[in-house]
């Protein structure tokens, strides 16, 4: 019988039948082989049997079929998902994410009748019992902080918006604002991986994984998810951010996010080292995958077909990657719009720019990350710095994209984790106070292909701690976000550990219709 | 007859006697009489009544089913009984369940609409129907032993034909009911339709551009309509016209024009949505949040039908997201699609999962290669690409009339291509094209002049162009301030 490759038993007995001995001694071995050789074999079947279920039929079997050059995580995603489910409205999608909470009050909710309510206590009923983080649950008062900034109506619309955000204010009527969207994470970590993964736990692939896993590549020189990393404020408080964040879970690694440097060469190692010309480095390449094709087939791990593609992706980025990053042949309005903050590498003006780029070259999904807004005190310290680093970049990319053709069919997020308590965290002075964390209502926006704009989504109540009207959870934000890109997030399934993964989890979410163009 | 075994014929004189009775007669003739003063003596007046009527009612749509089977396997029966006679002894006892469940659903049908309220065009047809049904059975059974015994020949055949004309009618009227009138035409093509249904163009409305008709009305006609207009009146209130919606139903006025407060319209939608009488009722879509805002200030402001605005409420037009078109079935040529990407680069991807939906050319990856040449290898799969990305590839001025051929382009990306815009005229014959990108080209304003034809080409991008000097001049100059 043919040994199976993954059967490793070495065990094997002896071909006794041909030896030369004695029929009393052959009797007794067949004895012994019955007794012992069975019971130890059936603790070993039923290992197998276990790991046969584990790894699933098609490895089992040695059908490498299904496993074609993307690898064969690919399969469940090819023929029976059929996507995107209808045409899409976006066919990608970038997501400026504010790491660590911006405070709702002083941005884009604006609360008028809090001036009033200067250094009064919130009410009771309003925070309801509700658990408080370990920052503030000790304090004897819970004074209410209005917002420093004066608030003025933009646009069309007759948006109110902070005078921290002057440029913003100018695209109010390009604008979807949710002013109910409301996470079930209070702290960093948890809230951070449900708005991305949609699992406050780790290990759950992220919202550019899925799409990427979903919708494919548009191009083959770029990776599909790209994640830009902007430059720390040291003033600023930094919450971390990790590439759990961007990882691609139990999907093949292929579709994880892939981050430029905010420093230096933007990949590193991608260009030639020293004596090593480009022909060279293509051989070895060839070799390399060679040893790995063999790997894979011997072992069947979907992992090596994803480290085969990273290579030639990696290798293909060597001359994508420069000409991306080449901002040399931007024409001077470029630079009018973005301001000089987009010249320097890193920098959250310098990343729109590049988002806007990769938009221009088919990259499906851009992720920025922007940390800093876990102002838990000297907000009128540190709000205006971070305001000045974003406000003006997220109008430059909108207006840009717009005026270029790009956002018929690109979809702008603007998100946080989560939003800001109404209450000063520490001390509150008319010149200053802090906020601590609020997952119970905060503003985020979205612009582009698929959500109507010009609106203002969901209702706070007057003081911007509960919502009182259309609330968004973070299941039905991404709901919403997938739909755009075509997808219908109950169908966008991949199974692992029983289930029918999905990235709005098992709670049901549904797609809100209010935001939809 | 002449075939049929004589033991089968003493049979059928034994069972059925060869002429009906008085007794029989003038049973059927009450029975019809009451049948057809029902209406008159219970009237649906389109309030809703007692609830054990409509939890009875209910099962009308599933018994109905019962006499409608029975009376299609009446002329089954009778046909195959030529040849097989002992079919034709079962017609009788056939034809006699079909009434009893006859009169059952109608009587289930009758608790439905009375208990329901319901009342209007259709659903006085089908109460008819259902009527002039049960007699029609009546007076089926009643003639058929003078057919058997062959003193009436024709009656029978004659009355059952006309029964079963009535139940196909009739139960249309129903189906029209539940499903809605457009249900069986909805999907039909255009041109069977328009024989079929002939000259259906609405009525056009008297104030078009006023806000009733462009903003009340729709929400109303999606929403209501259904259980409130013509067809199926509901509690006597009728929106599918501003006099109807004026008018009000058996409960009072809907509208009182200056007070929504005061409007029971605007009361019902309003209420919480398990409350008995919430509108719209049995478990559709509740109105959204801004339609509602709209009803009120509309009321408030005097619910005008000829205003064109209503103050502090400003309703984005709709963009003309005309349905997709479909591209037509390109499967046999999926292989050679394949083939085409190879060699030349290009991505040729699926809108949708749906194949109809059409394809999209992606060029990205080989954009500084990508030129006419290698455009017009694409000309046999053209129909069927609605998207072409062709930004920053080295097409030109002379792919226009491969362009033209892509007849169901929606899509062009021509940004940052050598294209000056001699022969974009060209794809003014593109009817379906929305999207046409000509940024940083050099195009003329005399060379895009043509296209102002193009009814629509609603977005067009002329960034960086001479056509269009840099617009950071214009008002996209941000406001650089450094806030404090």
């Amino acid at each position: 019988m043919k040994q199976h490759p993954l059967c490793t038993d070495t065990e094997c007995e002896p071909d006794v039948l041909n030896l030369p001995v004695p029929s009393e001694l052959r009797q007794e071995w067949a004895v012994l082989r019955t007794r012992r050789h069975f019971l130890g074999r059936t603790g070993k079947v039923l290992g197998w049997a276990a790991m046969a279920s584990l790894l699933g039929d098609r490895v089992l079997s040695g059908d490498t079929r299904l496993q074609g050059a993307k690898g064969p995580a690919d399969s469940q995603a090819a023929g029976p998902l059929k996507l995107p489910h209808f045409a899409p409205k976006a066919k990608r999608a970038i997501y400026l994410f504010m790491s660590g909470g911006p405070p709702q009050i002083d941005l884009l909710d604006y609360k008028p009748n809090l001036a009033a309510l200067y250094d009064k206590d919130i009410p009771d009923s309003v925070r309801g019992g509700q658990q408080l983080t370990g920052m503030t649950a000790g304090q004897a008062r819970f004074p209410i902080a209005p917002s420093h900034w004066a608030f003025k109506r933009y646009g069309k619309t007759g948006t109110w918006v902070s005078d921290l955000l002057p440029n913003t204010a100018q695209i109010v009527d390009d604008l979807t604002i949710i002013k109910s969207t409301n996470t079930e994470a209070i702290n960093h970590e948890p809230a951070i991986m449900l708005m991305n993964t949609g699992n406050m736990n780790s290990g759950k692939p992220c919202l550019g994984a899925w799409l990427s896993y979903g919708l494919g590549s548009m191009n083959d020189n770029l990776p599909t998810f790209m994640v830009l990393q902007s430059k720390l404020n040291m003033k600023e408080d930094n919450q971390p951010v990790s590439s759990r964040l961007w990882g691609s879970g139990f999907l093949s690694s292929e579709y994880a996010g892939v981050g430029l440097r905010s420093q230096g060469d933007p990949v590193l190692y991608l260009s030639d080292p020293n004596g090593v010309s480009h022909e060279v480095r293509r051989n070895m390449l060839d070799a390399v995958n060679a040893i790995n094709q063999q790997t894979s087939q011997e072992l069947g791990d979907p992992e090596t077909h994803a480290r085969i593609a990273q290579y030639e992706m990696a290798y293909r980025m060597q001359t994508s990657v420069p000409e991306l990053a080449d901002l040399s042949k931007e024409p001077k309005s470029t630079w009018d719009l973005y301001g000089p903050d987009a010249k320097e590498p890193g920098t959250f003006a310098y990343n729109c720019l590049m988002a806007r780029r990769m938009a221009e070259r088919g990259v499906r999904f851009t992720q920025v990350y922007k940390r800093g807004w876990d102002v838990h005190g000297n907000v009128t310290g540190t709000l205006p710095m971070l305001c000045q680093e974003t406000d003006r970049a997220c109008y430059a990319l909108v207006t840009d994209l717009k005026q270029r053709g790009l956002l018929d069919d690109t979809l702008v997020i603007w998100a946080g984790e989560f939003g800001r308590t109404v209450y000063s965290q520490g001390g509150l002075s008319p010149e200053n106070y802090g906020r601590d964390h609020h997952p119970r209502c905060f503003t985020t926006w979205m612009t582009g292909g698929g959500v109507r704009t010009g609106i203002t989504f969901g209702e706070t109540d007057e003081y911007s701690y509960n919502v009182v009207k259309d609330p968004v959870t973070v299941r039905d934000f991404n709901a919403t976000i997938l739909h755009c890109l075509g997808i219908d997030h109950n169908k966008l399934t991949y199974k692992f550990q029983g289930l029918d993964q999905k990235l709005t989890g098992p709670t049901p979410a549904s797609v809100v219709q209010g935001l939809l163009a | 007859m002449s075939n049929r075994p004589r033991l089968a014929v003493q049979f059928d004189r034994l069972t059925s006697k060869s002429k009906p009775t008085r007794i029989q007669g003038l049973a059927a003739l009450l029975l019809s009489a009451a049948l057809l003063l029902l209406p008159w003596i219970v009237k649906l007046d389109g309030k809703p009544h007692a609830d054990w009527q409509q939890l009875l009612g209910r099962f009308h749509p599933l018994m109905v089913h019962l006499p409608i089977g029975l009376l299609v396997l009446v002329p089954a029966l009778e046909i195959a009984g030529a040849w097989r006679p002992a079919l034709r002894e079962a017609v009788a006892f056939v034809l006699s369940l079909a009434f009893l469940t006859s009169l059952g659903s109608l009587t289930l049908g009758y608790l439905l609409a009375y208990g329901s309220g319901e009342a209007g065009s259709t659903v006085t047809r089908h109460m008819w129907g259902g009527i002039a049904l049960a007699i029609g059975i009546i007076l089926c059974m009643l003639v058929r032993p003078s057919w058997s015994s062959r003193t009436l020949p024709f009656a029978y055949p004659l009355l059952l034909t006309c029964t079963l004309l009535t139940l196909a009618w009739t139960a249309h009227q129903g189906g029209s009911i539940t499903h809605g009138s457009n249900y069986l035409t909805q999907y039909m093509p255009a041109s069977l339709k328009s024989l079929t249904l002939g000259n259906t163009t609405r009525v056009q409305a008297s104030n078009p551009t006023s806000f009733y008709t462009k903003h009340i009305h729709p929400i109303f006609d999606t929403n209501c309509v259904s259980c409130h207009g013509e067809s199926k009146t509901s509690g006597g209130l009728r929106l599918d016209s501003y006099d109807q919606l004026m008018r009000g139903g058996k409960d009072g006025t809907a509208i009182v024009p200056g007070n929504p407060d005061g409007s029971l319209l605007l009361k019902r939608v309003t209420l919480p949505a398990n409350h008995k009488q919430f509108m719209p009722a049995e478990g559709k879509p509740p109105l959204r949040a801004e339609e509602i805002a709209w009803i009120r200030a509309w009321i408030q402001q005097g619910a005008s039908p000829t205003d064109a605005t209503v103050a502090g409420i400003s309703i984005r037009e709709p963009r003309s997201d005309a349905p997709l078109i479909p591209v037509g079935d390109y499967s046999a040529l999926e292989p050679e699609i394949q083939q085409m990407e190879k060699s030349q680069g290009a991505k040729v991807m699926h809108i949708s999962g749906r194949p109809s939906d059409g394809l999209v050319l992606y060029t990205v990856d080989v954009a500084s290669s990508f030129g006419d040449a290698q455009l017009e290898q694409f000309q046999s799969f053209a129909p069927y690409i609605v998207e072409a990305e062709l930004g920053r590839t080295a097409v030109t001025n002379a792919s226009f009339d491969t362009l033209a051929k892509f007849t169901h382009l929606r899509a062009l990306h021509l940004e940052g291509t050598k294209v000056t815009g001699d022969g974009l005229a060209k794809l003014a014959s593109l009817s379906q094209l929305t999207y046409l990108n000509l940024s940083g080209t050099q195009v003329t304003q005399t060379a895009v002049a043509p296209l102002a034809s193009m009814e629509n080409l609603h977005h067009l991008y002329l960034y960086d162009t001479p056509a269009k000097p840099t617009a950071a001049s214009e008002s996209t100059q941000p406001i650089v301030r450094n806030p404090q």
